[in-house]
């Protein structure tokens, strides 16, 4: 059959940096063609050609064989091709139905809004998905994540999409809404609408693509019909290397407890979770997002102080209710969100490097400048930061230096315990390696380390021991030794199991 | 296609009656506020009823709930005017002094629209394509308008204003015409907020300016085109303020961009943007229009009434935040 | 230098020089100005704007605006008046009992802002009509007179030659200046202004930050409001209408970002004396005060626009 959408030799370059090298893509009605690759690989990129956010630099895109060029999202819609971003872009004020219809809405003779229409056709777009309990007049602020997905996918619809492109759309859904949305998804396709389906979820890809297309770093790796490839196989694709090559682990001594946790939760985000972090040691958390990982970090830094359960620190319980107070006991989070919630970025790397010790650098209150200059300079040298100096701005830093300085900014603070959520996420992998080498180093010199991260091999690289987390609890518990991709992935799929009963 | 299963054929139910109460849940209260205060200030002072308070109340006031009309549209794409006031007050000393030179009457009543367009253009302008914060331009405006006026009439008044000219003491069906104004603005601008596309688009944008910018909604044209028709309706209102009554004093009337904006938000326009109705800041002004009559029958003196206003945006922001957090 | 530091002092001497520049043109235009007493009667009669905008620009450097300070220093003048006139305290208990009345107005302001997070453009929106309210509520539009002699020191007198308040301005400036230019809690204002997240992220007490922000600002707005009555020697509550304007113009001007996340001590009092020269200028050349206003809108205007186009090549 032939292609609806194909792209034939693309790329793309931001600021001199190729984010598309040469790619070449296509999909076809009535399949859905998962695409994958590590963050960073260029699958945003591709997305946004494909939606016509971004124009290519060179190559062609075909709609149906014949050459096409959108200068605008609008266009690409109006050549059938829609996309449902892993930001849902909806008005949280307006109703669902006229969230569905915003800027094609069905009109009278008179020209005017078509209400009663709209809410007919909204609903029968909705019965389509299966959403029969999704009210089409509910504001859309009130739903559910799950239930805003719907809408976003209905509004595709509404516009008679031929191209689906759905961007990590699972990403934020528990397991039942998950699999409700892949019924969704196979409908949709046997229906003969093409999908583009970006996924980390393996289970998902296998249970949904006709063929699998991987992208690393920008470049095109390969293109297969999903019975012809395996888990296993498709990793190594992603990643280029064997897995043990690309985490230099030294085994450090492990020494005390640090940190332990008892029956600590936060509202139903965080439940029950007991465990203790040793010195020396790094632990890594698997789990899907959404599972209450990042949550769990917050919690214990004092973003979301716990509701119940009890912390203890070197062995005395302890009550955190500010990241201010986190920070004094010792402990340090390096955030999910690097430019949000990591930086400042548009202040220097000096006062980003100090912002969190200024007490400790000043007399009185006075911050001593001197002190605070020659503490950027040895942090920027330590931690191999490259930058002209102290004096430049953080947003004008690579992703990879910009994580060496949030790194380096709690580094700096001489913490017990450092908490890291998606330490390498979005970077490319020369930092990659260097921020493992960074952890290694810092846990044997007796830090305790816990660490976050989607990437399962980065996890089972890394880490001492494994936790997987599955709605908001701690569901299974690995020793270096035992935690395989199959043994963890295995405890992924029993949670979701668990879940199912649950 | 599963068009053909029973779900699929079946239409929307059509709104649950409690549904349409909760969707104009302002403008309920505030109906609901209006009653209880005619029927309280009028049990204690049954002079409250006369016929030229009650006049007074909604012909004297009208002005104020045109401007917020326009007002609303401006808070409900998620900026906001300090200037209108003072808009107000150079527009009607413009009509004014056309109808007193003796140009035609038409003139001095289309000029102050036409005027208060182009001025309101220049502002979004500022807003939409320089990015500057509405509250930072407005207040420039504020003291230009204001002071620039002050300073060309030194506040005179202007008095033999042609008889004709007077038109918001035209009555039709012995209803004084500024009524007529306040309802059928309010009622053609309700339908079309909710009928017309740029209506939607308004809410849109006030709502989410990334997700509007994506559905192919020009923002920075359409920030221009909700500032232009503010400026119509300040036009409106200055002719309606400006005829009120014989003479015209060229001077801003104090308070008054408050009290627009009091009204505003009072009538459910949430200062966050994307949502609000023009029905409901037309009964906040009448609401507050009601409550400053008040005061003088129940002998309260009228100098506390800023401090209820302060009150009212206070109470009614307060609320809108807890509304939001709730649905969080 | 520092590339901080440089880029600041670029706005900063581009206003210096624009300084000399109206000052030059003043002193040709009119022999009046240059003036010792001239001078220092300006400098008197700039004391409230300046010391109110020094909190401002704190209130601006977090990102926030505070539209009720007017009527603040108002509130301020009518309760001295009370607490002294009708209430029969003694004069300084009333100045001190009235300057806290307005730090708790400021605190008011920072409580709605910070902990039902309302936007403080709204937030002191409402709080402007409010405390002009109560200002009008319990003054009955009654004026209170004959303060003693020795109150007039404050707004009248002066100290070794030069106004009383422009002392007071004086030290205030460099208490200002060194909290933000140089404490830990500057660079909490500075890093709440620029990524409130961020500095959350890091340990920083954002909300009480900017609770000491907005009572200071209240704080000033009240010392100022004595100061005023102390000047013109009455209590009238319309004082202060539309000093908002003045203070957040000195500060735009100055070169602070509307946006937050940047702006000084140094640039908001050379924004405030260019403001006062501008309308000493036009006094002297016989605009009359409601022309100056017009100019004042205009200068803000401008300062925005520029500052925005500046700021924005900046950011490449």
């Amino acid at each position: 059959m032939q292609p609806i959408l194909a792209l034939d030799g693309v790329s793309k370059s931001f600021a001199g940096i190729h984010a598309l090298k040469n790619v070449s893509f296509d999909v076809r009605p009535g399949e859905v063609h998962a695409l994958m690759g590590e963050n960073g690989a260029g699958k945003s990129t591709l997305i946004k050609v494909m939606a016509g956010v971004h124009a290519p630099d060179s190559g062609d895109i075909r709609v149906n064989g014949e050459k096409v060029r959108f200068a605008s999202p609008r266009e690409a819609r109006a050549a059938g091709i829609a996309t449902v971003y892993q930001e849902l872009l909806l008005f949280p004020e307006l109703s669902v139905a006229e969230n569905i219809f915003l800027g094609h809405a069905p009109r009278t003779t008179l020209n005017a809004l078509d209400w009663t229409q709209m809410r007919n056709e909204a609903r029968r777009l909705l019965d389509d998905l299966d959403s029969h309990e999704l009210d089409v007049d509910a504001r859309v602020g009130s739903l559910s994540v799950a239930n805003r997905q719907r809408v976003e996918i209905a509004k595709a619809l509404s516009q008679d999409a031929r191209v689906l492109i759905m961007d990590e759309p699972t990403a934020a859904l528990a397991d039942a809404d998950a699999r409700r949305l892949m019924d969704v998804v196979r409908r949709l396709r046997d229906r003969g609408v093409a999908i583009v389906y970006v996924s980390h979820r393996m289970p998902e890809i296998f249970a949904l693509a006709t063929r699998v297309t991987v992208l690393r770093d920008g470049a095109y790796v390969g293109t297969h019909d999903i019975g012809d490839i395996t888990e296993a196989e498709l990793v190594s694709m992603m990643v280029g290397r064997p897995v043990d090559q690309l985490f230099p682990k030294v085994d450090a001594e492990i020494g005390a407890p640090v940190l332990e946790l008892r029956q600590v939760s936060y509202r139903d985000e965080v439940e029950d979770v007991s465990f203790t972090l040793r010195a020396g040691e790094i632990v890594g958390i698997a789990g899907l997002i959404g599972s209450g990982r990042t949550e769990l970090a917050l919690t214990i830094f004092g973003i979301t102080p716990a509701t119940s359960g009890e912390i203890r620190l070197d062995g005395k319980p302890i009550a955190i209710t500010s990241p201010k107070q986190a920070r004094d006991l010792g402990i340090a989070y390096v955030p999910e969100d690097r430019g949000l919630q990591g930086l400042i970025k548009t202040q220097t790397i000096r006062e980003n490097l100090s912002l969190a010790l200024l007490d400790r650098i000043s007399t009185a209150t006075i911050v001593n400048r001197a002190r605070e200059s020659s503490l950027a300079r040895e942090l920027i040298k330590r931690f191999g930061i490259r930058a002209r100096g102290p004096e430049q701005r953080v947003r004008q830093l690579s992703g990879g230096n910009q994580q060496k300085v949030v790194l380096a900014k709690w580094v700096a603070t001489e913490p017990r315990v450092l908490i890291m959520d998606e330490p390498t996420r979005g970077i490319d992998v020369g930092a990659k390696a260097e921020i493992h080498a960074l952890m290694s180093r810092l846990a044997s010199q007796g830090l305790a380390v816990l660490m976050i991260s989607s990437e399962l091999p980065e996890v089972l690289g890394m880490s001492d021991r494994v936790l997987v987390m599955n709605n908001g609890r701690i569901v299974a518990e690995f020793d270096r030794a035992l935690a395989t991709p199959d043994s963890v992935g295995a405890a992924m799929m029993q949670t979701q199991d668990l879940a199912e009963v649950a | 296609m599963s068009a053909s299963s029973p779900a699929a054929a079946r239409a929307a139910p059509a709104m649950h009656p409690m549904k349409r109460v909760a969707a104009y849940g302002q403008e309920f209260i505030l109906l609901g506020a209006i009653v209880a205060l005619f029927v309280v200030v009028g049990v204690v002072n049954p002079r409250f009823f006369g016929a030229n308070n009650i006049t007074n109340i909604f012909a004297g006031n009208a002005y104020i709930a045109v401007a917020a009309i326009g007002m609303s549209l401006v808070i409900i794409s998620g900026h906001i005017d300090v200037a209108v006031g003072s808009l107000i007050g150079v527009l009607a000393t413009i009509s004014g002094t056309l109808a007193v030179n003796g140009y035609p009457i038409w003139l001095a009543w289309l000029t102050p629209v036409v005027i208060g367009v182009v001025v309101n253009a220049g502002v979004g302008s500022l807003v939409a394509y320089l990015r500057i914060p509405s509250i930072v331009v407005t207040l420039g405006m504020l003291s230009i308008l204001k002071g620039g006026l002050i300073s060309v009439t030194a506040g005179a008044w202007i008095t033999n204003l042609p008889e004709d000219y007077l038109i918001a003491q035209f009555r039709l069906f012995g209803i004084p015409s500024p009524v007529w104004f306040m309802v059928i603005l309010t009622a053609l601008v309700a339908l079309w907020m909710r009928y017309s596309g740029f209506g939607r688009t308004i809410y849109a944008i006030g709502g989410n300016v990334e997700a509007a910018r994506v559905a192919g909604i020009q923002v920075e044209r359409s920030t221009v085109i909700v500032f232009a028709i503010h400026g119509a309706f300040a036009g409106i209102a200055a002719v309606l303020f400006a005829t009120q009554l014989q003479v015209i004093q060229s001077t801003v009337p104090p308070n008054l961009e408050l009290t627009v904006i009091t009204a505003s938000v009072v009538g459910g326009v949430s200062i966050l943007g994307g949502t609000g109705t023009v029905i409901g800041s037309t009964l906040a002004a009448i609401l507050f229009a009601a409550i400053a009559s008040s005061l003088i029958f129940l002998n309260v003196s009228a100098y506390w009434l800023r401090a209820v206003q302060g009150l009212l945006i206070l109470i009614t922001v307060l609320a809108d935040m807890a509304r939001r957090r709730r649905l969080r | 230098m520092t590339a901080t530091l440089r880029s600041l002092l670029r706005h900063e001497t581009i206003l210096a020089i624009l300084l000399v520049i109206v000052l030059a043109a003043l002193a040709t235009q009119s022999d009046r100005f240059f003036t010792t007493a001239n001078l220092l009667n300006q400098g008197r009669l700039m004391a409230e704007v300046g010391l109110v905008a020094l909190a401002m620009t704190f209130v601006i450097v977090t990102g926030g605006i505070d539209l009720s300070v007017g009527s603040i220093l108002g509130l301020t003048a009518i309760l001295l008046g009370v607490f002294w006139h009708n209430l029969g305290m003694p004069l300084p208990v009333a100045m001190v009992l009235a300057v806290v009345a307005a730090g708790i107005g400021g605190l008011v302001n920072g409580v709605i802002i910070t902990r039902f997070k309302v936007p403080p453009l709204i937030a002191t929106l409402a709080t402007l009509a409010l405390y002009r309210g109560l200002a009008e509520g319990i003054s009955q539009a009654r004026s209170v007179r004959g303060y003693p002699d020795w109150f007039f020191v404050l707004g009248q007198g002066d100290v070794w030659g030069v106004p009383t308040q422009l002392w007071i301005l004086g030290v205030l400036v460099i208490v200002a200046g060194v909290i933000l230019g140089l404490t830990t809690f500057g660079r909490a204002t500075y890093a709440a202004g620029a990524n409130e997240t961020g500095a959350r992220f890091s340990g920083i007490s954002v909300d009480r930050t900017k609770l000491l922000i907005y009572t200071a600002s209240g704080l000033v707005a009240g010392l100022a409001g004595v100061i005023f009555v102390s000047r013109v020697s009455t209590t009238r509550s319309d004082m202060g209408t539309g000093l908002e304007l003045d203070v957040i113009t000195a500060v735009v001007l100055g070169g602070t970002s509307i946006f937050g996340g940047r702006g000084t001590i140094i640039g908001t009092v050379l924004g405030l004396i260019l403001m006062q020269a501008l309308k000493n200028g036009l006094a002297l050349s016989g605009v009359k005060g409601d022309g100056t206003i017009v100019v004042i809108g205009l200068v803000l205007i401008l300062a925005i626009v520029a500052s925005n186009l500046f700021s924005r090549e900046g950011d490449g």
